[in-house]
């Protein structure tokens, strides 16, 4: 197969972005303002690190609707780890281990007792957020030491070093997928855990792995999230799993697993954070943000399907 | 081994049903539990509830869902309850289980956000909405010196409460300041993140605009740290927010003030005026109630005025802890 | 003991519960309003049970119900016209979304997940952007009103739609040799269609089917609550597949059962009204949910013995 056919999907995504870029260009060219376009990296950060994390997830045949509710336990612990006196990469590592730690919640049951991943993630989703409320009931997590914000670096360092940072750990497992044997386990699983086992792979411990993988990187996203303002809302992240999951499908990784890589996802995520303040930018009314972005969804779906010549009759 | 669980059932579901209290029972329930602003309004309610000897139910949606409030005040109808006290997400939804309520004896108070004046028995008023657009109206003016372009940063686009605020907004502005234009209305989703990242994005799509007004709790720090992050030091902030979550801003600068009411009062008096009115001593014709520490109360008609709305501002906002 | 025995027991076993830490939880009076509050998710959880059993999903029906609600809003209020007519239009809307689904499902073969991820935002987005999230439609006439929040005594007039719905569902599949090719289609839709199945038509026609149900049960909504608004249903499609899978439905297709949803729904409305009326805190319903969908899974597989991963 040639490069393009192989890469058609990351090419088909890299395309609608360009032609964004493109119009965005000609009618609203306030876009391409520095201050703006360091905005939109700063926000799609986040939204990057987790798409990493659901890209393994779903390459590995399972889905994760959980993260959303992660997120928000996680920025909640990083404040309060912080607020009780705790240095910054102390309170970091904790939001990073809760993450695993629910991530892990998530791989036993899936992977140690074979239960469907919607369904454990729909509830988990559920459990998890509805006890945060309880415990919280609202109140935000206030009076955080002022190293809390940026991590002590400071706004203008803040600010390159959250996007910088949340490439990096793409960069990271970028190659590691491609380069390690667990990259391709991951592949293997998703494709036919069966034919996996036979090969050596142990389709169990990756795909609890890749669960506990996405917990990790969503306590990340929740911290680079939770760093740039000087409190915790403790009932934040709500709709972040769609976000993540509409990206990482947007770009081209397949529901039924093993096939999809982390250039595409970039490049959903990269689409779909310009995308909202480019609706506004061209003059868009807030009302319908909504049905256009379900809109971009569809039309990449859609058209990728369109253009193929197999059918996935694919499980959820 | 089942019978020790349906003793210990039996145990716990006695225990729950309370201990020996003779005053009534008042349930309230908040537009959503998950706001700190409700948070708040509960502190001042257990305050009261504590004094008066009551026993207060606090329940309602987690999320601002428009059909669980309905849900809700059923079930207190069917649990039987003295008095049930809403602050109201949808006027019209609610009205219908309200004068059910009502017909079946229990008294209908609503705080904080109205309904349909036939479906309540009194309603326990911060502040107008009309009386709030003023207010903000006012400090936008002042800020923009009489002309100039501003936003709204609001809750949801579906949220009642705001869009009567809005509503109200625009009236005042047609009336008292021609010169003044709301520029766009954006929406947050009580999300501060939201708040913020849709303040960012307006400021550069609407370079002209010099004042930001936050008109949902979660979205004035939001808005503010947005203006703060811009460096854009030509543009203020204003709004409907907490002390808590206004003093960093205003202290900065960037918040110039926050527009509110004493929560823990409402809760305070909300729970205060549905035990008299369980009592009988609220009633038509009452001028003037007595609610515990707040003192004498004005009633007006068939409304109980906590007072007007109040302006946290940096010389204020540390008298203040909610 | 299959699945559905222990899940009725489980069901008893709530209300009997509630019956006692509850206030006023044992009436005839409380029973109705148990359906009242139930009817809406449980037309969606009845038309998600087929789609499940083919192996799908539909996230996007609650987006739908808001979306029908918003027709009819405008339909009877904008456009003037009479109510009937603007129940009809809402109910089309709903085909109309379901026909949106079935198209991308059936005919471009994406995945279900994904086609109604996109329309959970599409057709709430639409209700969004025609009443520019404010407009609220309400002041409806009585006789409508009557349809949600009426009855004969403590029988809500709601039960009347949810029966009928129930019995339809039942019958296509349990009855009918419909039911058994969604089933096929379920375990293996390659072999279906060796079969001589029509796999389109059948995958097209449930997402029509559930489409249909969103509206349907979005006049119900309307007229309990007296009010049509963008925000209608909003979270119901968590609840409905809540209900299908606690009812012993499997997520992966080519087994499910109609009554194991009533008993799922129930189970859930049972759960929701006696916390309440236990004076309980509304979050602990969405632990205990949480808890007692690990608990069916883990059940059905110990019932089924079906490998998972």
């Amino acid at each position: 197969m040639s490069v393009a056919a192989t890469h058609r999907r990351e090419l088909s995504v890299g395309a609608a972005y360009g032609a964004l870029l493109v119009a965005l260009a000609l009618f609203a060219p306030a876009f391409y303002q520095r201050a703006n376009l360091r905005d939109v990296l700063v926000g799609a950060a986040p939204v990057l690190v987790a798409a990493v994390g659901m890209t393994l997830v779903i390459l590995a045949r399972q889905i994760d609707i959980s993260i959303g509710s992660q997120f928000a336990i996680c920025a909640v612990v990083a404040g309060t780890l912080a607020k009780a006196g705790l240095a910054m990469p102390i309170a970091a590592a904790g939001a990073l281990a809760t993450g695993a730690a629910l991530g892990a919640l998530n791989g036993v049951l899936v992977a140690g007792f074979g239960l469907p991943a919607i369904v454990v993630t729909l509830a988990t989703m559920v459990g998890l957020r509805e006890t945060l409320r309880w415990v919280t009931e609202g109140v935000w997590v206030r009076d955080l030491p002022p190293g809390f914000q940026w991590m002590g670096l400071g706004q203008d360092a803040g600010r390159f070093a959250i996007p910088g940072l949340a490439l990096l750990v793409w960069a990271l497992v970028a190659w590691g997928m491609r380069h390690l044997a667990g990259g391709r386990a991951v592949y293997a699983t998703g494709s036919n855990a069966e034919v996996a086992r036979l090969t050596g792979v142990r389709p169990r411990r990756v795909v609890f792995g890749v669960f506990v993988a996405m917990g990790a990187l969503t306590g990340l996203a929740a911290l680079l999230s939770a760093i740039q303002f000087i409190d915790v809302q403790t009932n934040s992240g709500v709709g972040f799993e769609l976000r993540v999951i509409a990206a990482v499908v947007v770009g081209g990784t397949s529901i039924a697993g093993g096939r999809g890589s982390l250039v595409g996802s970039l490049l959903g995520v990269l689409l779909l954070a310009t995308a909202g303040p480019a609706l506004t930018f061209l003059g868009s009314q807030a009302y319908w943000d909504r049905a256009l972005q379900g809109l971009i969804i569809l039309v990449a779906v859609a058209a990728d399907a369109f253009g193929s010549a197999t059918r996935l009759k694919a499980r959820p | 081994m089942r019978n020790a669980a349906l003793l210990a059932l039996l145990l716990g579901a006695v225990a729950c049903r309370g201990t020996g209290e003779h005053g009534k029972t008042i349930a309230m329930m908040p537009k959503n539990k998950g706001n700190p602003y409700f948070a708040s309004c509960r502190t001042g309610a257990e305050e009261a509830a504590k004094e008066l000897k009551v026993r207060l139910l606090w329940d309602g949606p987690t999320e601002t869902d428009p059909a669980k409030q309905n849900e809700v005040v059923e079930a207190w109808i069917t649990r039987g309850v003295d008095a049930i006290a809403v602050s109201v997400e949808n006027k019209e939804a609610i009205s219908t289980v309200l004068r059910k309520a009502r017909a079946r004896g229990i008294k209908v108070l609503t705080w904080d956000a109205d309904t349909e004046p036939d479906a309540r028995d009194y309603f326990v008023n911060q502040a107008t909405p009309r009386g709030i657009a003023e207010t903000l109206a006012g400090h936008a003016a002042r800020l923009l010196g009489g002309k100039g372009s501003f936003a709204v940063i609001t809750a949801s686009l579906t949220a009642a409460n705001q869009n009567e605020w809005l509503r109200q907004l625009r009236l005042v502005l047609a009336e008292r300041y021609p010169d003044i234009k709301l520029v766009d209305v954006r929406p947050s989703d009580d999300d501060r993140k939201r708040a913020f990242e849709e303040t960012q994005t307006l400021l550069k799509v609407h370079p002209e605009v010099k004042v930001v007004m936050a008109i949902a709790s979660p979205a004035v720090p939001g808005a503010a740290e947005a203006v703060k992050q811009s460096g854009r030091t030509d543009v203020r902030v204003t709004g409907l927010g907490l002390p808590n979550d206004a003093r960093p801003y205003l202290k900065d600068g960037v918040l110039d003030s926050a527009v509110l009411w004493n929560t823990k009062d409402l809760g305070y008096l909300t729970v205060q005026a549905a035990n008299a009115l369980a009592m009988g001593t609220l009633k038509p014709g009452v001028s003037s109630l007595t609610a515990g520490r707040l003192g004498a109360v004005k009633v007006e008609g068939d409304q109980v005025i906590l007072g007007t709305p109040f302006t946290f501002t940096k010389d204020n906002v540390d008298q203040f802890n909610f | 003991m299959s699945y559905e025995r222990g899940l009725a027991l489980c069901l008893v076993l709530e209300i009997a519960l509630f019956s006692i830490i509850g206030w006023n939880f044992f009436t005839p009076g409380n029973a109705g309003e148990i359906v009242r509050a139930s009817a809406e998710i449980g037309l969606l959880a009845l038309a998600l049970t087929p789609v499940i059993v083919t192996g799908g999903i539909d996230l996007s029906v609650g987006s739908l119900l808001g979306l029908c609600a918003v027709v009819l809003g405008v339909a009877w209020r904008d456009a003037g016209w009479p109510l009937p007519a603007a129940a009809a239009a809402a109910i089309v809307a709903g085909v109309a979304g379901g026909g949106l689904n079935a198209l991308l499902v059936a005919r471009l073969g994406i995945p279900p997940l994904i086609v109604t991820l996109g329309t959970y935002s599409l057709f709430r987005g639409l209700a969004e952007g025609v009443t520019a999230g404010v407009k609220n439609y309400s002041d409806f006439p009585a006789s409508f009103l009557f349809l949600g929040q009426g009855g004969v005594g403590a029988v809500p007039s709601q039960l009347l739609v949810l029966v009928a719905a129930a019995v339809g569902f039942w019958l296509m599949v349990h009855r009918m040799a419909a039911g058994r090719t969604l089933r096929a289609i379920g375990f293996s839709p390659d072999g279906a269609r060796y079969a001589g199945v029509s796999v389109n038509r059948r995958l097209g026609a449930v997402y029509l089917l559930s489409g249909m149900c969103a509206g349907v049960a979005a006049l119900l909504y309307v007229a309990r609550l007296g009010q049509a608004k963008a925000d209608a249903g909003t979270g119901f499609e968590l609840m409905a597949i809540t209900a299908v899978i606690l009812g012993g439905t499997s997520i992966f297709g080519g087994r499910g059962s109609v009554g194991g949803t009533l008993l799922g729904l129930a189970t859930l409305g049972v759960l929701q009204n006696g916390l309440r009326l236990a004076d309980l805190p509304a979050e602990l319903a969405g632990v205990v949910t949480a808890a007692l969908l690990l608990a069916a899974l883990g059940a059905n597989r110990v019932f089924q013995g079906r490998d998972g991963t």
